[in-house]
């Protein structure tokens, strides 16, 4: 649980700062060990403050600090000119030191840093007579070499600096791996504070559990302004110890704000960063928003039409940064069709849309778009992404399965945590029991065995957002995920197994009667266990995967839905509302956290249903938002982006823009061995995608990445010269012929042209320019024909029709 | 002209940041004198796809048993007391321009994994996909005179791209210029097309660009302009033109590399490497030996004998050796026993490479194997190892870290330059 619960403290701790304007003080639930500790504090929402204490003869207050004077509780209260906000005190009778284990704190740095990495100390002769166990896969071992070995020069008690240790990594000795840290590092410290304490193999004393970062969030005013924060450790024995004078500070984006000298922050320039603190192996962060001086008063924003507008003006609003206008609505026909279901809209579409005269057309338009075909075929290939559907683990054999079922998962709306239920606890062949091939990118494609260790980081990246790769290896660095975590979940599949049936294709998933997975570290069988520790309850003869789809979709019922929304949030505005979108951590903040809870709590009470989430999005004023608008340039301030002021101008998948390319020439693709007009979309596997399809992004889907969408040479140069427009223009069907041969003049062929590929109509000087061209191109010799094509090879190779606006 | 291609190549901020440190094109260290800076190193990788095989190539073991030598002899090289396979009497006899490294090992024995290994100098995991040496290489240095700044030869691999550094820094797609009829893929201009009428359409898109643009600034607008401008440049220019047309070579030339994939190819990768490209590789196939080796590697290694030593000596006399680090390597080596099919399999657990050029000494054979080649038994150099040389030798730093999804990555975990390979 303690994993999730941290993200729920992430979440629930953000928002409040500057919103309303009430005064703050910060941290709360102060508890001190002894007399004699102090704790910084820092006031939010108010100026002109002063503090007090109900008990200064438990606790003083002196300029922003507190000071234990004797155990007791008291209060400290801020008094400002807007209000008073207070917090609680209580101060205890003995301090305990934090200690540093080489289990627990060492190992992790070891790994992190690559020292126990196969091409350094890990390779099997070690490196310059040192050798370590591969990623710390044998810690007692390497306790030992460190601790004793090398006739104990590599820790020297009397004078911990001293130690090779600390003086190799930190190259003050030269190190053939190079400086691997400074002595401001926070692992340097760490380090050294395991070697005062005595090198310990275990850790004695208390455990610093979590850092806090106060204010959690902040909004400065650019150029110059400050905000002190306080950074406050939670140890393990309930108590706090103010931290801000040792962690070390880290700011994410240094032209928005940077640290002057300890604990406080300087504005610098618009924008929004993460500010890390980090100590003892944890870390905590802060998010600060930089904004500038706004030109006009007032603050202008469209009706909100649903509660995701609410959330994101209300966040604009206090940043002041107004959103964009709503498109208009030829904007938002091309814009809508191309995002809910990947196809342009038809000329026709588009009269019939522009000439409704009800109000509520566009929320009538976005029904039709999601209750039909294309719909569920457009998602479909981001399933397929999602769930890797390819060709390269299963050699296209039941690939074609797996795309009907999770199509008609998208068509009929199914439940998903019913679809994830399926998915997770399948067994039998997969041609005939498709949910299985869910499993199939962690077959190993040589061994063709069931391989546990890649299975679990998919399934908490997918179902949870959670990222585990790196502990399989390590404790994650930062988080408080551990190896204990990975395996805690590989355990649950330590009974799964896949056969191979004839021509060895054919894949049958069924559960062992027996099976542990062993703990690389400890050797020790591990049982099965929840993320943050809790054990499972396994009732007799069960299927252990059914426990764990039990815990994701029902226990830990508001991650798998905030997951999920992220996941399609990211997909409608680039960006999720924790980004990466699948990479929730307390390191990584959400921009709009009630929104992201909001989002999670209403896809769960619409029962896991995608098109009600799909519709609320749409029908948002936030997706609606114009992504240009006069006096504002797109893309210069990073805020209108991040925290969605506007929609964010995007370039078409692959597949999505070869159909629009089709559909605006009239030729469509052929494929071989698919009949005449089937979409890249309905293609089954993703080896042997067309030069095309992978040139423009189409992804091999062998590992957990996202598809990119960046622009490269060979697109430019395809667009241009290759055969996806040359050969069109002279394929039947194509579309200038047919406008030619009915028999509509050169103006009328290019409003035509306008219609089909960018639903509008061209500008006054667009159609001058364009007549003109054609007027050049007949004084060079070249046919009407020649001329009209080669017009509109130019609309076609337009950023504008490569990109949904 | 200057200004508007810097404000391409860089996104506002950095060229602020590198704007102030240009002067008119001469970079600080041109102007103060300096040796060519390292940025100045190319490099050619000529690719044994499948994996070469140390016992017929490199580091024969004429004293082991026949299950282990194979059928083929040895012969003396230029380095007295060093001998090569039979198979390679040309590369033998020019091992002063060259060294070979004896004792690499990788961790992988799939095919797909070691080579995203070998391609990378990073081993693959199931987290990411780190990219390959020549997308580090674009990402870091950018392209030189107009031509793309990393190209493969003749055909896509799917594990060599750019991986988390997405498909801007993907590799360019050469062809197999070994091809009667060759050409580049979408370079030439589609059929019955002029290069007036073409530039025609090309000068109404950007007017017709020219309205977006001016309400928006994004890096993915910037990006597509950027490669459009790319693509346009090397469409129009007769350079990059030139650089991919062997025909410009005397027959002569062409025939002592060899009319083969291999031979042509490594001529076309040197023509590219003086166009300007930072980084070449070139996939030589059919090095999968599981069946009937002596069949395949007595066709297959003469051919990389003629076209690897060829390529060595043309390059040496055009001096191009001293700015270009060329690599022969594959994703690992064949098993040390000779199988029942009388094939050799995967074997990563030793095999041989060659190196020369950018400082490289030649004459040199560094680490050795056991007495059957299936281990290092002197000096093992690892897959990072080489990937800290390649870095090192093109003045890339091997500490630099990328961030990407949520995490710090190394662009090498570790590795040591092979210190022999540096004069």
């Amino acid at each position: 649980m303690r994993v999730l619960r941290s993200a729920g403290w992430l979440v629930a701790a953000v928002w409040a700062v500057s919103a309303h304007g009430s005064v703050r003080i910060e941290p709360d639930g102060i508890r001190l060990q002894s007399p004699g500790q102090s704790q910084r504090l820092v006031v939010t929402g108010g100026t002109d403050c002063d503090l007090s204490s109900s008990n200064p003869a438990v606790v003083g207050v002196e300029a922003d600090r507190l000071l234990a004077r004797s155990p007791g509780r008291a209060r400290v209260r801020a008094i400002c000119a807007e209000g008073s906000g207070e917090t609680a005190v209580q101060v205890g009778e003995t301090s305990a030191e934090v200690g540093i284990g080489f289990e627990r704190d060492l190992l992790s740095i070891l790994t992190t840093k690559g020292c126990n990495s196969s091409a350094c100390h890990g390779s099997p002769a070690g490196q310059n007579g040192f050798r370590l166990s591969l990623y710390g896969s044998d810690p007692r071992l390497d306790y030992d070499m460190i601790v004793n070995g090398h006739g104990g020069r590599r820790v020297s008690p009397d004078a911990p600096e001293e130690s090779l240790l600390l003086a190799k990594p930190s190259f003050r000795i030269a190190h053939g791996g190079g400086q691997l840290m400074t002595p401001e590092a926070d692992e340097y410290a760490t380090i050294l504070e395991w070697l005062r304490q005595g090198s310990p193999y275990g850790a004695a004393g208390i455990r610093l559990e979590r850092l806090e970062m106060h204010p959690a969030e902040s909004v400065l005013h650019a150029t110059g302004s400050r905000q002190p924060v306080v950074v406050v450790g939670r140890l393990s024995d309930g108590s706090t110890r103010d931290m801000t004078g040792e962690v070390r500070f880290s700011v994410n984006d240094e032209s928005v704000v940077a640290m002057d000298g300890r604990g406080t922050v300087r504005a610098k320039g618009p924008g929004i960063t993460t500010v890390m603190a980090r100590a003892m192996g944890k870390a905590a962060t802060g998010q600060f928003i930089v904004i500038e001086a706004r030109a006009g008063s007032g603050f202008r924003h469209p009706e909100p039409a649903n509660l995701i507008d609410g959330h994101v003006f209300q966040k604009l609003k206090s940043v002041n940064v107004e959103p964009f206008p709503v498109s208009d609505d030829r904007t938002f026909l091309r814009r809508v069709y191309l995002d809910a279901a990947g196809v342009l809209p038809s000329t026709d579409d588009a009269r019939r849309f522009l000439s409704d005269p009800r109000p509520d057309k566009r929320a009538n338009l976005i029904d039709e778009l999601l209750d039909g075909d294309d719909y569920a075929t457009h998602w479909l290939v981001k399933f397929e992404d999602w769930f890797r559907n390819s060709q390269y683990y299963s050699q296209g054999r039941t690939n074609g399965s797996f795309k009907r079922w999770l199509g008609d998962s998208i068509r009929e709306d199914w439940a998903f945590d019913e679809t994830v239920r399926s998915m997770l606890t399948a067994v039998g062949d997969t041609t005939v029991r498709p949910a299985g091939n869910f499993w199939h990118p962690a077959i190993d494609f040589m061994l063709k065995t069931f391989e546990v260790e890649k299975a679990v980081p998919t399934i908490t990246r997918l179902f949870l957002g959670m990222r585990l790769e790196c502990a399989q290896c390590h404790n994650h660095p930062l988080e408080n995920l551990t190896q204990d975590d990975f395996y805690g979940i590989a355990a649950f599949l330590a009974r799964t197994r896949v056969k191979h049936g004839y021509g060895q294709y054919r894949r049958i998933w069924y559960n062992d009667r027996r099976g542990e997975i062993e703990h690389p570290v400890t050797k020790q069988e591990v049982a099965p266990r929840f993320l943050g520790g809790e054990l499972a309850e396994i009732p007799d003869g069960a299927d252990r995967r059914e426990v764990l789809a039990d815990w994701i979709t029902r226990s830990e019922q508001l991650q798998f839905a905030r997951a999920t929304v992220n996941r399609v949030w990211h997909e409608y505005f680039q960006r999720g509302i924790v980004e990466p979108f699948d990479d929730f951590r307390s390191t990584n903040r959400a921009t709009h956290p009630e929104l992201l809870d909001d989002l999670a709590r209403f896809f769960i009470d619409s029962g896991f249903r995608f098109k009600a989430l799909h519709r609320l999005i749409l029908n948002s004023r936030t997706y609606q938002l114009a992504a240009h608008t006069p006096g504002r340039p797109g893309g210069e301030h990073p805020l209108e982006d991040i925290l969605f002021a506007r929609y964010v101008p995007r370039k078409l998948p692959a597949e999505v823009l070869l159909d629009a390319i089709s559909q605006v020439t009239g030729v469509p693709e052929s494929f071989r061995n698919y009949p005449a007009g089937t979409s890249p979309k309905e293609l089954i596997a993703s080896i042997g995608a067309t030069h095309f399809l992978t040139t423009f992004g189409h992804p091999r889907r062998d590992i957990m990445e996202a598809r990119s969408n960046a622009p490269s040479l060979g697109q430019a140069l395809h667009m241009m010269n290759g055969d996806v427009l040359a050969a069109r223009m002279d394929a039947d069907g194509f579309v200038v012929d047919e406008l030619i041969e009915q028999g509509l003049g050169d103006g009328a062929i290019i409003d035509a042209l306008y219609a089909r590929a960018f639903a509008r109509k061209p500008a006054a000087g667009e159609k001058s320019v364009l007549e003109a061209y054609l007027a050049t191109e007949n004084d060079a010799g070249r046919s009407r024909r020649q001329g009209l094509a080669n017009l509109l090879w130019a609309i076609l190779n337009t950023k504008e029709f490569q990109m949904n606006l | 002209m200057l200004l508007t291609e810097m404000r391409r190549r860089y996104s506002r901020r950095d060229f602020l940041r590198v704007g102030g440190m240009s002067l008119g094109g001469v970079t600080l260290p041109q102007l103060l004198g300096a040796a060519p800076s390292s940025s100045e190193i190319s490099c050619l990788i000529y690719f044994h796809t499948g994996g070469l095989c140390q016992h017929d190539s490199f580091d024969p073991k004429p004293e082991a048993p026949r299950e282990v030598r194979g059928s083929f002899g040895t012969i003396p090289t230029a380095v007295p007391g060093v001998r090569f396979s039979e198979l390679l009497p040309r590369c033998a006899a020019g091992l002063k321009r060259f060294s070979v490294v004896r004792s690499m090992y990788s961790l992988e024995a799939i095919h797909e994994k070691a080579k995203q290994y070998a391609f990378s100098g990073q081993r693959p995991n199931n987290a990411y996909k780190h990219p390959v040496y020549g997308s580090v290489v674009a990402r870091e240095l950018g392209s030189r005179n107009g031509v793309p700044p990393f190209v493969v030869i003749p055909r896509k691999d799917i594990c060599a791209d750019a991986g988390f550094l997405g498909p801007s820094y993907d590799p360019f797609i050469a062809g197999d210029p070994s091809k009667e009829k060759y050409s580049v893929q979408d370079l030439a201009l589609p059929t019955g097309l002029g290069l007036e009428e073409a530039q025609g359409r090309a000068h109404l898109l950007s007017t017709l660009d020219a309205r977006l643009e001016s309400l928006e600034k994004s890096g993915v607008v910037e990006g597509m302009d950027h490669f459009y401008q790319k693509a346009l440049d090397l469409v129009s220019s007769p350079a990059a033109k030139r650089a991919f047309d062997l025909g410009a070579e005397p027959d002569r030339l062409r025939d002592a590399y060899g009319r083969t994939t291999g031979g042509q190819g490594a001529l076309l990768a040197r023509r590219l490497i003086e166009a300007g490209v930072r980084l070449v590789t070139l996939f030589h196939t059919g090095y999968d030996t599981h069946s009937d080796n002596d069949k395949t590697n007595g066709k297959l290694y003469p051919e990389f004998d003629q076209s690897f030593s060829m390529l060595l000596e043309d390059m040496e006399s055009r001096g191009l050796l001293d700015t270009t680090l060329v690599l022969a390597i594959g994703e690992f080596g064949r098993t040390p026993e000779i199988n029942h099919s009388a094939g050799r399999d995967h074997w990563p657990g030793v095999f041989s490479i060659a190196a020369a050029g950018a400082g490289v000494p030649g004459g040199q054979v560094i680490g050795s194997s056991d007495a059957k080649g299936a281990e290092p038994s002197e000096r093992p150099v690892s897959i990072e190892d080489l990937g800290a040389t390649v870095y090192r030798k093109l003045g890339i730093d091997t500490h630099k870290e990328y961030h990407a999804l949520g995490r710090p990555i190394r662009i090498n975990d570790g590795g040591q330059p092979v210190r022999e390979l540096f004069a």
